[in-house]
């Protein structure tokens, strides 16, 4: 039990814990009365333990007893003490994600002067919280976090909290493999598409036809080989179960309400690979935090939610009557499912699926704009155009034109989640940040990251350089600088900076939103902007956690001004 | 997306000046306004400042007020003196959770229309004849809209109210997003 709905007493919490079984891990409760001048001692222990997901038990690694981890509680102010100790048979890590914080102690092993926790061994972690909001923390080392090893930190500011809810709930989205995570790299790598089970067939290539042409079918198709890409691999991995809270979707986590209140939901998307469409049908979702920090409050039906990234949202139920939070991977090959409710054992309705998204060769960002297909030997384009497809056995061209969105049964481009019509989808330009802009200098020099790869043989990279074999990107302290993302692949790529936040450019002057990730969606760039103000070496990287592991990493360093210059 | 003239009066009473004191008590009586749905009648009536039994000073933070809560007796004439102290347009408004409801869908289509930011009022905008818009025709500027004032950062401005009924009232800022955050506060009407 890691929810601490407000209301409960610091020595509930404290009993809950221990019937947890986790006495000695404070899981402090947010009410001003319960905190100390500094929390106590946190132990946390790493082990191996097994996860049961609707009612199916597999292997998996928690940190301090449960998956997810228990829910760090904290205050804005606060020196916090954390142990962890590695019971665990390999090199082991934990970083705090989101927040600011010295480098060692961010607990990126080869970062920093940070070292991997080995086994047996005792880590003492030691920082200041010098920021309030919803953030979470996970493993670095291999893919442990994969397998578990992630929980979320709720720190409470030190000044009011402009928000005010009668309840406060985690809602912790994460994947689980039933596969060692070892065993689903090594199978990326021998075949990209091992998990793509949704290879287009000649039907489906019959409708594109039908709707776009033959010869814009063909090349579009042909630019797909070339890649070496298929059109719905919208995600890597399969056979995933999503999990809300550690709990899948029959297990049903169930948040309680009584009807009128506000309830906040700090939503963390902890998966190691998935990149999640959330809502909760019927209730709309005021968002007022991202990535921890507080935005003008947006109301929103539905957003997309980037691996790494957290939303926190109120949402205000009202009758006696259960609500689905429901949460689809953009892959559409499962979901996460919780239910907000008056009491438990309440079910709501399973609202219908989306549909799958095609790519196209938008969300290849025309990239290969200047590629002469025409010239290739064999194609002839144009002696296809006299083509009768009318008369292809099976093909009912009037059926598959427009169709409302709502039950439709395809959805084209990356972009599209299938939103229905008059629903209000999440978008990065309407978060405005709730404290103006800091540094309102331009930026002194702007850094391009590209994010490239090849997919054939599952390698990832930024700027064509696998991790530590390329350059760092070095910037001097105290400089304001732009990052440019240029994703030149086709899959979105959550990219995670440590250390800082970086300011996002979208369309906000005096406002930027801060983000400690930017999903940059395929064949798209963004831009960000970031005041150089926390010296060290911090990881860079895409949050996919295979991405990372195949090398989409790069070091980003804050070096000191030196007295020449 | 019908927008509700009392919204649009508040704005107008902002630019033109009108303290909303002042504005002549007849209007609120205005025809047309029969037709409302949420008319004021059950949640008490505005009055004059010179007839108050006392003042209640409220602070407007981003996004909250303070205090949250306020105790009055039916029949009690109540002068509200609101100061915001934040960055952000807050409203001070009087009502029944329903009409807070009806009254947030308004003002979410008046942002969008960009008449509303959410630091300010576009006075441009908000001087534009709204009337012939598509979806607004019929509803004209010159009401006013009692129970409601549009503070701006920076800004204090005054409301007294007459509290003549038993009825559970909120005071409310339906900027989008600010009902939802919190910034909404008890009015406990006692016999």
């Amino acid at each position: 039990m890691h929810i601490a709905p407000r209301g409960l007493s610091r020595r509930d919490a404290l009993k809950l814990a221990g019937a947890a079984g986790l006495a000695g891990i404070v899981t402090a409760y947010p009410g001003r009365r319960a905190f100390a001048a500094s929390a106590p001692p946190l132990d946390l222990a790493v082990e191996r333990t097994r996860i049961t997901i609707d009612g199916e038990t597999s292997d998996a690694i928690a940190i301090g007893g449960s998956i997810p981890a228990p829910t760090l509680r904290w205050r804005e102010g606060d020196e916090v003490v954390v142990r962890v100790t590695n019971r665990l048979d390999e090199p082991t890590s934990i970083h705090w994600h989101g927040l600011l914080i010295q480098g060692v102690m961010d607990g990126a092993p080869g970062f920093n002067g940070f070292q991997p926790i080995m086994p047996g061994q005792t880590y003492t972690y030691r920082f200041k919280l010098r920021q309030a909001g919803t953030y979470w923390y996970h493993s670095h080392s291999a893919a442990q976090e994969q397998e578990g090893m992630y929980g979320a930190i709720v720190i409470e500011p030190a000044d009011r909290d402009p928000v005010r809810a009668d309840r406060d709930y985690v809602v912790l989205l994460s994947d689980h493999t039933p596969e060692a995570p070892e065993a689903v790299l090594r199978k990326l790598k021998v075949s990209e598409g091992y998990y793509n089970d949704n290879k287009r067939t000649l039907m489906d290539f019959f409708r594109d036809a039908g709707r776009d042409g033959l010869g814009a079918t063909l090349r579009d198709r042909l630019d797909w080989g070339e890649m070496r890409m298929d059109a719905t691999d919208l995600a890597d991995v399969t056979g995933y179960r999503f999990l809300v809270n550690g709990k899948g979707p029959g297990d049903n986590w169930t948040a309680l309400f009584k009807p009128g209140e506000r309830v906040r939901l700090r939503i963390v998307n902890g998966s190691a690979m998935t990149i999640f469409d959330v809502r909760i049908p019927g209730l709309p979702m005021t968002v007022v935090a991202a990535d921890g920090q507080n935005v003008v409050p947006v109301k929103v039906d539905e957003f997309r939610f980037g691996v790494g990234e957290t939303y926190d949202v109120i949402v205000m139920p009202t009758g006696d009557k259960p609500f689905t939070f429901f949460a689809e991977p953009i892959d559409r090959t499962g979901f996460a499912r919780a239910t907000i409710a008056t009491r438990q054992g309440m079910e709501g309705v399973i609202p219908e699926r989306r549909p799958r998204a095609v790519l196209t060769m938008a969300d290849m960002g025309m990239a290969h704009g200047g590629m002469d297909h025409g010239s290739m030997p064999g194609m002839n384009h144009g002696s296809m155009a006299g083509m009768d497809h009318g008369k292809m056995p099976g093909m009912n061209h009037g059926s598959m034109t427009g169709g409302s969105a709502a039950g439709r049964e395809q959805a084209v481009g990356w972009a599209d989640a299938g939103t229905p019509p008059g629903a209000r989808a999440l978008s990065y330009a309407d978060l405005k940040s709730f404290s103006k802009t800091r540094d309102l200098r331009a930026p002194a020099h702007e850094i391009e990251v590209r994010l490239t790869g090849m997919m054939s043989r599952y390698i990832w990279t930024l700027n064509g350089e696998k991790f530590d074999e390329g350059a760092p990107i070095r910037v001097a302290y105290g400089d304001r600088v732009r990052i440019r993302f240029v994703n030149t692949t086709m899959m979105a790529h959550p990219m995670h900076l440590h250390g800082m936040f970086v300011e996002l450019e979208n369309g906000q002057t005096d406002r930027m939103p801060k983000k400690h990730v930017v999903l940059v969606p395929p064949g798209q760039t963004a831009s960000v902007q970031l005041t150089a103000d926390e010296p060290g070496e911090w990881p860079f990287h895409c949050h996919l956690l295979y991405h990372m592991a195949s090398g989409m990493m790069t070091r980003f360093i804050v070096e000191p001004k030196t007295a020449s210059l | 997306m019908r927008l509700h003239t009392r919204t649009l009066s508040t704005v107008a009473a902002l630019i033109t000046g009108a303290s909303l004191l002042a504005a002549p008590a007849a209007a609120f009586a205005a025809p047309g306004e029969a037709g409302h749905q949420h008319g004021t009648a059950a949640i008490g009536e505005p009055a004059k400042a010179t007839a108050k039994t006392r003042t209640v000073q409220i602070t407007m933070g981003d996004n909250y007020y303070e205090p949250n809560s306020v105790q009055v007796k039916a029949g009690e004439t109540v002068r509200f003196v609101v100061t915001n102290k934040g960055e952000f347009l807050h409203e001070f408004n009087i009502g029944t959770a329903a009409m807070h409801a009806a009254h947030q869908k308004e003002m979410a289509v008046m942002m969008e229309h960009g008449m509303l930011t959410p630091t300010g009022i576009n006075k441009e905008m908000a001087n534009m004849d709204h009337s012939r818009m598509p979806g607004m025709e019929g509803t004209s500027m010159t009401h006013d809209d009692p129970n409601s004032v549009l503070i701006e950062p920076g800004k204090a401005r005054e409301l007294t109210w007459k509290f003549t009924k038993n009825a559970a009232l909120e005071f409310a800022c339906n900027i989008p997003g600010h009902y939802e955050s919190g910034m909404v506060g008890k009015v406990d009407v006692q016999r």
